[in-house]
């Protein structure tokens, strides 16, 4: 019986059609061959923001994105926006002007500086794990960190703010570090969870009228954000953040970040059409400051526009 | 302990092989795909280093194997579109075009064919019957085939935008190098 099966798999070869059965085993040859794995999940995100929201993605290994990001005025005419300044066009909520350059596949280092509060950024952003296409690694995991100095006049910073108060320069210092913990579901689905903390070396002594918190130096976000395709090029984006500060809570003045936008690739270029209750556009001045309400007509227009340099050519 | 006389049958498979099929087995000592598109603004190219080749000089079997990932472009985001947006690479992960060649060939001796190659080229996960044109050139038993032709996107499904800025041509130039030698399993 033992000497079957190896005569069985004999038979298999001199009797079957030999053309077919070299092609076969010529594929075979081919696959056992080993070569690089393209196994990496690409396109979780189309660019290194979703909306306000920063995505696991970030600029290439050897280029440079130059980007100004512009939020216009509030929209609707319950937060000074409506006809009168065209739905907000009129107005400049926030203009951020900006450099990211890959060092790395993995690392990414920016720069910026804004219009609110003058501020000058720097950040990084570190993808620590890549989702993969067998799923091994199910997500992509990445670091990211901002710190802003606010060069704003002594006069203004420290307005209303008693004059025996010492003044420090590390009061112009603020910092957001978060985790992008993001899952490409398929290609027309990406999901994002945005855990961060945020602390400002200097906050004034305000209260919320409603529950009586002070305004805290640090607090923690959750964030949540997503990309669903609704045609091959174009593409539904959401971000939104959770803040866990009792002085934000209730608070007529202070609002949870949400922001909603399309996407529209052109081939080549990405367009953003997107609308957020926020003025900042960094961390350090959305998280802490959007004091818009969406239901009061208090979201913007934004836009930006981004122009990539190849700095380092890859070996072609 | 009692040997079973037929033993040596389990090798005779392998055995046959070796003797009869790996001797004319070649594969791909190096090989490089690249492409090239004319477009008004700038021409785009991309060049693939990490294609295999296969070759049976026996029966004239071809197999050419290409990882659309393994392309590189000079604009690192270009790349990112082509694979996601053109080439749809997480769907259809490669190319290749499975052919044989039926005219005679010396493969022992030193010597250039030009010669056309009918088979089947996939790409974007549609197959089409073509014929390639090649040259090959044989020498100190290291083959080297060359071959250009050109690719309509259209015939594979490949759509361009509506909404493009830069106008892509509807064809691509393919140009294929690749050197083999006789069959050696590559490591890991």
């Amino acid at each position: 019986m033992r000497i079957l099966f190896p005569l069985l798999i004999l038979g298999a070869f001199v009797s079957g059609n030999p053309a077919r059965a070299q092609d076969n085993d010529l594929e075979k040859l081919l696959e056992e061959e080993s070569g690089p794995q393209f196994n990496k999940v690409f396109a979780t995100f189309k660019t290194s923001r979703i909306i306000s929201s920063q995505s696991v993605e970030q600029v290439k290994a050897g280029t440079l994105d130059f980007r100004v990001t512009h939020r216009f005025g509030n929209v609707g005419a319950g937060s000074a926006g409506g006809g009168h300044t065209l739905f907000g066009l009129d107005e400049a909520s926030d203009i951020r002007i900006s450099f990211d350059y890959g060092l790395t596949e993995n690392f990414a280092l920016g720069i910026g500086r804004s219009k609110r509060k003058e501020n000058l950024d720097g950040n990084f952003k570190w993808k620590i794990l890549h989702q993969t296409t067998d799923n091994k690694i199910p997500f992509t995991l990445s670091l990211f960190s901002v710190a802003t100095f606010t060069p704003m006049r002594e006069s203004q910073l420290y307005l209303g703010v008693d004059s025996t108060f010492e003044r420090k320069t590390a009061h112009r210092m603020a910092y957001t570090t978060q985790i992008l913990l993001a899952r490409k579901f398929s290609s027309w689905l990406s999901l994002q969870l945005t855990p961060g903390y945020t602390h400002r070396n200097f906050v004034k002594e305000d209260y919320n009228p409603n529950n009586q918190a002070a305004d805290e130096n640090g607090f923690a976000s959750l964030g949540i954000g997503g990309r669903i395709k609704i045609t091959k090029r174009s593409s539904i984006l959401f971000d939104y953040f959770h803040l866990f500060s009792k002085y934000r809570q209730n608070n007529d003045n202070f609002f949870a970040p949400l922001s909603l936008g399309i996407e529209i690739e052109t081939g080549g270029h990405v367009f953003h059409l997107n609308f957020s209750n926020s003025s900042g556009i960094i961390e350090n001045d959305f998280l802490p400051y959007t004091q818009s309400d969406w239901l009061a007509g208090g979201f913007k227009f934004g836009f930006n526009i981004s122009r990539v340099f190849t700095v380092v050519k890859p070996k072609m | 302990m009692k040997t079973n006389p037929f033993k040596f049958l389990i090798f005779l498979p392998a055995i046959l092989l070796a003797t009869s099929g790996m001797g004319q087995i070649y594969n791909g000592k190096s090989m490089s795909v690249t492409f090239f598109s004319k477009a008004p603004l700038e021409d785009i190219t991309a060049i693939n280093k990490v294609s295999k080749p296969i070759l049976n000089t026996a029966t004239g079997d071809v197999i050419v194997k290409v990882p659309i990932q393994g392309f590189i472009f000079e604009k690192a985001l270009m790349q990112e579109h082509f694979n996601e947006n053109y080439m749809e690479s997480e769907k259809y992960p490669d190319a290749s075009f499975k052919g044989k060649i039926t005219e005679p060939i010396d493969w022992k001796k030193d010597g250039t064919y030009k010669l056309n190659i009918a088979g089947k080229l996939l790409v974007h996960g549609v197959e089409k019957d073509r014929t390639l044109p090649v040259v090959i050139t044989i020498k100190g038993g290291e083959i080297t085939v060359e071959s250009k032709f050109t690719i309509t996107l259209k015939d594979h499904n490949i759509t361009i935008p509506e909404l493009v800025f830069q106008k892509i041509a509807e064809t691509v130039d393919v140009t294929l190098n690749a050197t083999l030698v006789p069959y050696s399993p590559k490591k890991k």
